[in-house]
């Protein structure tokens, strides 16, 4: 899958979770920082995103994300591997 | 506006605890464990938890409700009130109180609790599930809303006065406590039945699982290296009455309320807030209601859950309310053994803060390996201790951030 | 010290300020309707009390609810209602730590529910946080005290339908004895297909026959209680620092007394709701002949209703027939958690207005119970004292005492 779809995909999950607009989200802002989400809804976000490329992440992973960006590369990473 | 000192107020007593554990059913076998540094922790045996990471929990694994429930069928009656009834039952024998001669009028229940009868609600969504439905039957509305814990008290024991169920989830047991001891000050009951239960929950466990607070191999509450609670289940009850009441029938006295404070966050629904502002808010008017400077204070029984951030919040909270003298005062943590048994807990841990004022010893924080620089304090590691405690604070944070702190005190004469 | 009532803030099937809906109850206007929402998965197959309008950014404006389930958001908006027409705003929230007491009989069993089951059919990775945070019963207090910033006491009461009630007297004493010195004290229950179906199955919702049914309080025909949905709640305050602030004082909480029916077997329930009322009595130091009108627990409920018939009667020493009745569960249905909270607010309309509301749908009084002064009609009451009394489906009873603002020291 493309990392620009991936990407979409996030952000539509942060929109649902968060009521912040889709098309508003960049993929550098720090979820914490310019979104202004607190843990629950990062995580609620990450089970989201996890059911729906079905793959789980460690707590390690889950703790590592910040932006749509590293979540998307944590996805495509997962994808691969899938694959592989 | 500070509240004021329960000076004036009648003095509330403990005169009788009972409690159903993991370590132990009853005082004397509760204690000695507490002392043994005994835990119950075992895998889980309540559910399947094969596609869960973890899978350890603190069931209580020798309790047969037909010893305790002798009125109500027990088949009849949740796990929750199961455990309630015997709690309560051990209680009232502790503090040989004939409730046959009491005005049953004025005796009242008050519990805590998480999650009710949780089993009642999956039972339905494994019908819901499966698309039967239909065979779910009345027994899910007349067992499963949570004020049934407190009512099957009151039915199994012939107690008419409030019967009333306080679900603040973790922190609910001190609030059933605080409660109760308020009722009697009043002079609305003569005698109370407070504490808290919960059985062991799938929905609960699939919870903190998600939320990643569960920890896979050991309860470790302060340690560097601590990843996590672990569920469990129980009950506790404790018997309040008026110490001139208590008196006048000879009854043995373990401690009394001297005071309780209560706070909010308003922060977040799973975090507690990052300063221990409401935590220590919380402790404060506990030192106000019972008249006590935190110099007063002999020892503090921690919520201390096993997690990273609670454990750290707590810390900073103990901190910012006691200052320096944080360093002298032991904090320990029973759920190092006993597990988190949610709005059991804080009843759990209020019974035996009564036993520590009496016995002069205090419980261990259990496989305490490596000091974490941010928990810097004296958590009693691993082994008891002799040490004389006559004021015990007794601390529950829970969800929403409902913040707790009861003060039980040797009773003067 | 003396407990003021200085403001309330509610979401019901009969409107959403407490002059709207006292004016909706006064004329007989009902709140039970068919559903026929998307929502629910499973047909609904009883008129009910749900709210199908209801939106909570008409009360907040400008907010993501997705942290806040059904339950979570009718507090916060009534809460927000409650805290607007007590004149608490926010640089008076910032400066005290303001309570809340939040009775409820599930918090949201809809939400646990939903909880569990994604987690059986998805697998317990797929269980939503958001979800969980909500699955506390204490949840929707919690997520009020975030969104208001209320710092005070917080706690909840779950003792089935007299829970908002119980709230009302845990709350007074938490400000008599100097713990708080203002409180949001009441209740709120969401409706949902789980609390219906469960009601169902044990036979306590209104029966359907020959193609009417009577969810109607002291009706000879009457088979069961309509569910309804609501959140309400009252600001409470310590008297002197309501004066000293400006606040208008819309009434007071003069006692209350809560008790259990161990027995629980049929006819037995008439004790307590005795006992309760004598207890707010002695509380209230106000003589059962002081008080000028009840407003009654009476759902349509075939054996609490009589309980609470039987109750009065005896208390009246058999002159029931002289003390005005409302009962408007005949016209709300049965808000679980949130009813006594909501009777309490009416019984302060009444007191302001002079008028008590009728049971509209009252065909036939049923000839074997004491006679109670309640008509179809609304009537006019002078009222400095009123009685609000919460009878529960397992054995919980509950009277709280109110007087006017016009009481005098």
């Amino acid at each position: 899958m493309e990392i620009e779809s991936i990407k979409a995909t996030i952000k539509q999950s942060i929109s649902r979770v968060t009521g912040i607009a889709a098309d508003t989200i960049s993929d550098s802002a720090s979820y914490e920082d310019d979104l202004g989400l607190d843990s629950l809804s990062v995580l609620e976000i990450a089970v989201e995103v996890e059911s729906y490329f079905k793959f789980q992440a460690s707590d390690e992973e889950l703790t590592s994300i910040r932006t749509v960006e590293d979540t998307a590369e944590l996805v495509r990473k997962r994808l691969c591997a899938q694959v592989a | 506006m500070r509240p004021g000192s329960l000076k004036t107020m009648p003095t509330v007593v403990v005169t009788g605890i009972g409690m159903v554990t993991s370590v132990g059913i009853g005082r004397n076998r509760f204690w000695s464990s507490l002392m043994a540094g005994r835990s119950g922790f075992g895998p889980v045996r309540s559910f399947d938890t094969s596609s869960f990471g973890v899978h350890l929990g603190a069931e209580v694994t020798d309790f047969d409700p037909r010893d305790y429930v002798v009125e109500l069928a027990d088949q009849a009656i949740g796990r929750s009130s199961q455990l309630a009834i015997a709690a309560a039952r051990l209680a009232v024998s502790d503090a040989a109180l004939d409730l046959t001669a009491m005005d049953r009028n004025r005796v009242g229940v008050c519990v805590g609790t998480t999650s009710g009868e949780p089993h009642f609600i999956e039972r339905f969504d494994d019908h819901y599930v499966a698309g039967s439905l239909d065979r779910v039957g009345g027994e899910f509305i007349t067992r499963y809303p949570c004020h049934v814990v407190p009512g099957h008290v009151a039915m199994e024991l012939g107690l008419a006065g409030e019967a009333m169920m306080i679900p603040t989830a973790c922190a609910a047991g001190n609030y059933a406590i605080a409660h109760a001891s308020d009722l009697l000050r009043a002079g609305r009951a003569d005698v109370m039945l407070a504490g808290g239960s919960d059985s062991f929950s799938r929905i609960t466990y699939t919870g903190f699982a998600r939320l990643g607070a569960i920890a896979p191999e050991v309860c470790q509450p302060f340690d560097r290296n601590r990843k996590g609670m672990i569920p469990g289940e129980g009950a506790a009850m404790l018997l309040l009455e008026r110490k001139e009441h208590a008196l006048a029938r000879g009854a043995r006295i373990y401690c009394e309320v001297a005071g309780y404070g209560l706070s909010c966050d308003a922060h977040h629904m799973t975090a507690a807030h990052p300063q221990g502002e409401g935590a220590a808010r919380a402790m404060n008017m506990a030192l106000q209601t019972s008249d006590l400077s935190p110099s007063d204070v002999d020892y503090i029984s921690a919520h201390g859950t096993g997690t990273p951030t609670n454990d750290r919040l707590e810390t900073v909270a103990v901190k910012k309310t006691f200052g320096k003298l944080a360093y002298k005062i032991p904090i320990s943590s029973i759920k190092s053994m006993l597990g988190h048994t949610m709005g059991a807990a804080s009843a759990i841990e209020a019974a035996a803060c009564a036993l520590i004022i009496t016995q002069g010893q205090i419980p261990p924080t259990m496989h305490w390996q490596d000091q974490d620089p941010e928990c810097d304090l004296d958590y009693v590691p691993n082994v008891a201790r002799e040490h004389k405690v006559r004021v015990a604070m007794n601390n529950a944070y829970a969800f929403g951030g409902n913040n707790s702190s009861l003060i039980l005190a040797a009773c003067a004469a | 010290m003396r407990v003021a009532i200085t403001g309330a803030g509610l979401i019901s099937s009969l409107g959403d300020t407490p002059a709207l809906f006292h004016y909706a109850l006064c004329k007989g206007h009902t709140g039970l309707h068919p559903v026929e929402d998307g929502r629910f998965e499973h047909p609904i197959s009883r008129l009910a009390g749900y709210i199908g309008d209801f939106k909570p950014d008409t009360y907040l404006p400008e907010k993501c609810f997705r942290a806040l389930d059904r339950t979570g958001q009718l507090v916060v908006s009534a809460a927000k209602l409650a805290l607007e027409s007590s004149g608490w705003l926010n640089d008076r929230l910032n400066e005290h730590n303001v309570g809340l007491v939040l009775g409820t009989t599930f918090g949201s069993v809809h939400t646990i529910s939903k909880f569990d089951r994604r987690a059986l059919t998805q697998g317990p990775s797929c269980a939503s946080p958001m979800d969980f945070a909500n699955t506390v019963i204490n949840a929707a207090a919690g997520q009020t005290a975030i969104w208001h910033k209320l710092r005070g006491i917080n706690s909840t009461i779950a003792c089935g339908s007299t829970s908002g009630l119980m709230a009302l007297g845990y709350a007074t004493d938490l400000i008599r004895y100097g713990y708080q010195t203002a409180i949001l004290a009441g209740g709120a229950d969401e409706f949902c297909f789980e609390s219906f179906s469960g009601f169902e199955q044990a036979g306590l919702i209104y029966k359907v026959t020959e193609g009417a049914g009577f969810p109607v309080p002291f009706e000879e025909r009457r088979t069961g209680f309509a569910l309804s949905e609501g959140a309400a709640l009252i600001m409470l305050e310590e008297w002197d620092a309501a004066v000293a602030r400006g606040a208008t004082i819309l009434g007071e909480v003069r006692g209350y007394g809560s008790t259990y029916d161990p027995r629980r077997s049929n006819g037995s329930g008439t004790d307590a709701i005795v006992r309760a009322i004598q207890a707010a009595s002695e509380d209230a130091g106000i003589a059962i002949s002081e008080i000028d009108c009840i407003s009654a627990s009476a759902n349509g409920s075939i054996h609490h209703d009589r309980d609470e018939a039987l109750a009065i009667n005896a208390l009246w020493n058999g002159r029931s027939s002289l003390i005005p009745v409302a009962a408007i569960k005949s016209m709300l249905g049965e808000t679980l958690g949130a009813s006594g909270a909501f009777q309490a607010i009416d019984l302060i309309e009444t007191m302001r207005t002079g008028l008590l509301p009728g049971i509209p749908e009252l065909e036939r009084y049923e000839p074997k119970l004491p006679p109670l002064n309640a008509s179809r009609k609304r009537q006019s009451v002078h009222a400095r004292c009123g009685l609000v009394n919460s009878v529960g489906f397992d054995g919980h009873a509950c009277a709280l005492l109110i007087s006017g603002p016009e009481k005098q020291d």
